[in-house]
């Protein structure tokens, strides 16, 4: 689990979110519910981490946060992928696949 | 450009930080209630759903850092929180605080306002076009070994037709003029100048045009420009005054233009304020007049200064081949800006050498307070180093403390700075050049910030060499028992060193000003006043006869005033500037092929001007009838200029002399009398002849007049008789006679007032430095001081271990600081005077000077090193 080992894949949780906010925009709890069940309840987000994650990639100029006012009358933070995030997502999944292919190879060699 | 977007987002986010700050708690709330909703519709106690979730969730206080680190960047969040603590702590230190900027403010004021003057009047540029172009042109009397000398006629005009070096040529003589018309008559000073002088300046006139070529012939139409200053005064800013006409010395002139407001005239050598502009043109009369012209010419582009002096020296073995009078005589060219400022660079960049050390002084005394405070807190700094803050950090926030100081210090200096301009401009002798360009702008700005710039390094370089050495301080055991002694001395050294430089410079300077003022002059002031008058009136001063009458009905009228003991005229009185000099020979004994005549100053006088200023007449007699107008011409010479010729004093009486003026003359010696300083206090008294006024008059001469009671109302008197002759004659230039003597040592007195002032304060830097050093010194080794006195050490033997090591390291400062002041008075030797820069007895006394002042500040603080108590101190271990 994600939150048990923190210093694990330095940016797998950035990829995680930008993946989670490919269809549209989300808050963030529902980033970490989201990561969560589309992970089948393997990847738990620390959640309180999950927000200098958000900060980080908002400063990178990657996803922007805009406050809107939600069906219950309060205000609530969403956060959308840039162009400049979608180009890093793009990127970031080929490294990821590079990088998981690779360890298969390894891993499969006896 | 990623960067720019990512800070811009990053300072935006960190000027609106509150609400960005609610935002983030705002959107954490709404994740843990979203959660706790979430784990109730999941079946669990809402109790138990708002405890989970909430221990779940974490420190919400570390991921706030978190974000607000990610939000606008560490270094943002660092220096507001390293400003804080930075203000905090030098408002919990006031007398730190207080301390440190007060020296600091004090060195770069001064500094800051020194600088100013030395930028506004050695290092801003002419305000002409290309001006590092424009150079002066000058006769130079080799066979003499003679310094720059004015042009003649003949020889501009060569070199002006001739020489291929330059772009443009232009002759001035300075003139004065009496403006007539309405109000009072007006004496205003200006220049005849070239057509084309100020185009090749490159300033156009604000309004009207520049001469014409054909204005400039035959001596010169009857045309005029006006200064803006004397448009306004004058003429009251009439914006249609170009084209009216203007009586001047009896003649009218067509003004032809007026300059700018911003223009700044040169004026060097006998040039000084300008308001009157003539064409000069050269005629067959002047020509011949000898060399009276100041030259200012362009180089041509791509041509360098040393290319157009050989062209000039090839010029002149030319015009020496072509007229006997230039045999002997050479050119040379010299930069116009240096030659506007060549005597005061000498001494404004020693003042500015000496603000540079009172500065390094100030710095080097925050540098030890910083080190003192440092050094109390090494303690503080080693926990701090051992609970997680790492050394780069420890240094930034100790820059930022220091960035503080020096930004409040360098507030505090530029204002004394603005203060200090002021004072200074006043107390600039009047004659300064470009006294009216200095300001407190952007360059001189420039200048401050890097000072503190400098000094911030400085001190926050000695703070942190002293406190983030780091955790091995905690070995040392309790705080105060800290042990190292480094880079005190070698601030003691640095201050004692310092300040000899300084008192070294300002006693030579003393003693050279005291030289000059006890300079005999050969000549008494004592009563003495001088005024300036310059006969005009069309054609009633024309004739010789009637000026001759002017001025002895003048004389008889001033004589008679009550009070007044003596009235006598002078061509130009001393200490009045150049005068003119012509060469001198024994007609009686050719001379020897190839050799130079001597040269001699000439002087048109009354004969009671020896009485007047008391000058002993040596042999013979004063002029008298016998020298009446159209008798043969008698003269009086002075004792160098008999020593020139080669006469005997007691036989000189009765010969002739040639003097190559008013077309050649050889008058008959009548008096020998003693040397007077003519022209200043520096030179040896030259060679002087003095003919009558009776036999050589002119319109223009100074009155010099000796009476009894206050010199105002004798200049009144004075002024008075000249009205009731002719209201139409000016009267100016009044001044007693020993204040004109006074003003010429103006500058003198502005350097040394402001070396000694200087000196004081490195002395009191230097005092203070030593003492604070020694006292944190004593406070350091309380407990060892405590120990030798419990041991039975005598309180005298404390006292002299203290002592003994102050002393040490003064003795150390004065062997430095000698050796760097005997390298830094070598530029001041041109502003010296009757005095040796390496003058042992200044050296000896002011290295005694110092040791005394080490003495003190080491003393007290040992003495009350020997008062502690051993018990007190044992028992607070």
């Amino acid at each position: 689990m994600l939150d048990a080992q923190p210093d694990l894949l330095q940016g797998t949780l950035d990829l995680l979110i930008l993946k989670t906010l490919e269809p549209g925009p989300l808050h963030g709890w529902a980033i970490s519910k989201q990561i969560q069940l589309t992970s089948r309840d393997l990847l738990t987000v620390n959640q309180g981490s999950l927000y200098p994650a958000l900060y980080r990639l908002e400063d990178r100029g990657w996803i922007r946060g805009a406050t809107s006012v939600s069906a219950q009358g309060r205000r609530v933070r969403a956060y959308h992928l840039t162009g400049a995030g979608r180009r890093q997502l793009g990127r970031e999944v080929e490294t990821w696949r590079r990088f998981a292919s690779a360890m298969q190879y390894v891993l499969a060699t006896p | 450009m990623d960067w720019i977007q990512r800070w811009s987002r990053r300072i935006a986010h960190f000027f609106r930080r509150a609400a960005v700050e609610r935002e983030m708690d705002e959107e954490m709330r709404h994740h843990v209630e979203s959660e706790i909703a979430d784990r109730i519709a999941r079946g669990m106690a809402p109790d138990e759903a708002r405890r989970t979730a909430l221990i779940a969730f974490g420190g919400v206080e570390r991921f706030k850092e978190e974000g607000r680190d990610a939000r606008w960047g560490r270094l943002l969040g660092d220096l507001s929180q390293d400003l804080r603590i930075g203000l905090r702590t030098l408002r919990r230190n006031p007398g730190f605080t207080a301390g440190s900027v007060l020296t600091f403010a004090l060195g770069i004021g001064a500094a800051t306002a020194i600088f100013s003057v030395v930028y506004g009047v050695a290092l801003r540029p002419l305000p002409y076009t290309d001006p590092a172009r424009l150079v002066t042109l000058w006769e130079r009397d080799t066979s003499h070994g003679g310094g720059v000398n004015v042009v003649a006629v003949p020889n501009f005009e060569a070199w002006r037709d001739r020489s291929g070096a330059f772009s443009g040529m232009a002759a001035l003589v300075p003139q004065s003029a009496t403006l007539m018309g309405a109000g009072q008559p007006e004496r205003a000073s200006g220049a005849l100048i070239s057509p084309g002088y100020f185009a090749l300046l490159g300033v156009p006139p604000a309004m009207g045009r520049e001469f014409t070529p054909e204005e400039g012939e035959n001596g010169g139409a009857d045309v005029v420009m006006l200064s803006d200053a004397f448009w306004r005064r004058r003429f009251g800013g009439d914006p249609s005054v170009v084209g009216k006409t203007v009586m001047i010395g009896g003649r009218a002139h067509a003004i032809v233009g007026v300059m700018p407001r911003t223009f700044e005239p040169p004026s060097f050598f006998w040039l000084g304020q300008q308001d009157l502009w003539f064409p000069f043109g050269a005629t067959a009369g002047n020509r011949s007049w000898g060399r009276f012209l100041l030259v200012v010419a362009r180089l041509r582009p791509g041509v360098t200064l040393n290319q157009a002096r050989d062209e000039m020296a090839r010029l002149a073995r030319q015009r020496a081949a072509e007229d006997p009078t230039d045999r002997g005589w050479s050119v040379t060219a010299v930069g116009l800006g240096q030659e506007i400022t060549g005597d005061v660079r000498a001494s404004l960049f020693v003042v500015l050498a000496a603000v540079g050390l009172l500065l390094l002084m100030a710095m080097v005394n925050v540098a030890a307070l910083t080190l003192a405070f440092a050094r109390r807190r090494e303690h503080e700094y080693a926990v701090r180093r051992a609970i997680g803050a790492t050394r780069p950090r420890l240094l930034r926030q100790l820059l930022t403390q220091s960035g503080l100081l020096g930004i409040v210090g360098g507030a505090v200096g530029l204002v004394t700075a603005l203060w200090g301009v002021r004072a200074l401009v006043l107390l600039l002798p009047t004659d300064t050049p470009r006294l009216t360009s200095i300001h407190v702008d952007l360059p001189v700005l420039l200048f401050t910030l890097g000072g503190v710039l400098l000094a911030t390094l400085v001190f926050g370089g000695a703070g942190v060499t002293g406190s983030t050495r780091g955790v091995q301080a905690l070995h040392r055991g309790s705080p105060g028992r800290v042990t190292s002694g480094r880079g005190a001395g070698t601030l003691v050294v640095t201050e004692i060193a310092f300040g000899l430089v300084l008192s070294v410079c300002a006693t030579l300077m003393v003693r050279s000003w005291v030289a000059l003022r006890a300079v005999d002059l050969g000549f008494s002031t004592q009563g003495v006043v001088a005024a300036r008058i310059a006969l005009s009136g069309g054609d009633r001063y024309a004739t010789p006869d009637q000026q001759r009458a002017f001025f002895a009905g003048l004389l008889d009228q001033i004589r008679a005033l009550p009070g007044v003991r003596t009235a006598s005229v002078m061509s130009i009185r001393p200490f009045g500037g150049p005068g003119p000099a012509t060469s001198v020979a024994d007609p009686a004994q050719p001379l020897a092929a190839g050799s130079v005549p001597p040269v001699t100053d000439v002087r048109v006088i009354d004969p009671a001007l020896f009485s007047t200023l008391q000058i002993p007449l040596l042999a013979g007699a004063s002029f008298d009838s016998r020298q009446a107008p159209g008798a043969p011409p008698g003269v009086i010479v002075n004792r160098a200029l008999v020593r020139a010729l080669g006469f005997p004093v007691d036989g000189a009486v009765g010969r002739r002399v040639a003097l190559d003026m008013y077309g050649g003359i050889t008058p008959r010696i009548v008096g020998i009398v003693g040397d007077i300083h003519l022209m200043d206090q520096r030179t040896s008294p030259r060679p002087t002849a003095y003919l009558s006024a009776v036999q050589f008059p002119s319109t223009q001469a100074d009155l010099i007049v000796r009476g009894d009671g206050d010199p105002g109302r004798l200049l009144a008197a004075v002024q008075a008789s000249v009205a009731l002759l002719d209201r139409g004659i000016p009267v100016y230039d009044g001044a007693p006679l020993g204040q004109v003597i006074d003003s010429s040592l103006a500058r003198d007195r502005f350097t040394t007032l402001l070396l000694s002032g200087f000196a004081l304060v490195a002395l009191l830097l230097a005092a203070v430095g030593v003492y604070g050093v020694f006292a944190g010194e004593v406070a350091r080794r309380r407990r060892e001081m405590g120990i030798r006195l419990a041991l039975g050490a005598p309180a005298g033997m404390v006292v002299r271990l203290i002592v003994r090591q102050g002393i040490g390291r003064a003795a150390l400062g004065i062997t430095l600081g000698a050796g760097v002041a005997l390298l830094l008075v070598r530029p001041m030797v041109p502003i010296m005077f009757g005095i040796t820069p390496t003058d042992p007895a200044s050296f000896a006394g002011v290295a005694i000077l110092l040791l005394g002042v080490a003495f003190l500040a080491t003393a007290v603080p040992a003495l009350v090193a020997a008062r502690v108590s051993p018990l007190e101190v044992i028992r607070a271990e």
